[in-house]
């Protein structure tokens, strides 16, 4: 891995147009700006892994599971408010 | 844009064709597979599963998420519609993965990355949605 120190406002360039620049930092609290092109990606890693890790929890379930679902099928519940809390 | 509201496959349609999707951008966790075949699970497809053609033991259980979700309506970007190769919002189906629990009840759908369809060239996507408020575990039921 490549380490570089840099100061509060100072920058790393990663290819041609992805720049990382250091805007401030609190304590143990680092807020980094990233400018890329809008097709690369930028997430957070620990909500990859978070999605990553749910998708292994869905991966191949208990066939009698997967049976029970049908009692679900033709009662879908009322919407609530909290959906998309 | 709005994900649909009716069963993936609608009941004429020929229960031994089995759609082959070509996952563009893989699962999160299983890149290696590419090739999923998805079946329906019940008579209205409500419930449907994703097989890997890779590993024939690995399975997904997904649902469009309109049908417990109704005010759900995840938003893509351009460079995903690109890599779907999508020409309008009607070649789109969403669907949740559902995680299941010890009883039915306890399933939940994820919502913050669903699998997104273009139903006329088969491609998928993974999608981890900009919005992320949306619940990676929000229940099927409110019981």
């Amino acid at each position: 891995m490549l380490v570089l120190s840099r100061r509060l406002g100072e920058s790393v360039v990663i290819g041609d147009d992805i720049v990382v620049t250091v805007l401030e930092v609190r304590g143990d609290v680092v807020r980094i700006g990233v400018d890329a092109p809008r097709e690369v990606q930028v997430r957070r890693q620990e909500l990859l892994a978070e999605v990553a890790e749910s998708n292994r929890a869905a991966a191949s379930p208990d066939p009698e599971a997967v049976a029970g679902l049908s009692e679900l099928v033709g009662e879908p519940r009322a919407p609530r408010e909290d959906d998309q809390r | 844009m709005t994900s649909t509201a009716t069963p993936l496959f609608p009941a004429q349609a020929a229960a031994t064709e089995l759609p082959v999707l070509d996952m563009v951008q893989p699962l999160l966790g299983f890149p290696e597979h590419r090739r999923f075949a998805l079946t329906r699970l019940d008579e209205i497809g409500m419930f449907c599963e994703l097989r890997s053609l890779e590993q024939a033991d690995l399975r997904f259980v997904v649902v469009p998420p309109a049908m417990f979700f109704p005010d759900y309506a995840p938003e893509i970007d351009d460079d995903l519609s690109e890599t779907l190769g999508v020409r309008d919002a009607s070649d789109l189906v969403v669907l949740s993965l559902v995680t299941l629990g010890q009883t039915p009840q306890e399933a939940t759908a994820n919502l913050l990355a669903p699998v997104l369809v273009n139903h006329r060239n088969r491609r998928a996507a993974q999608v981890l949605l900009a919005d992320l408020d949306l619940p990676l575990r929000a229940p099927l039921t409110g019981r």
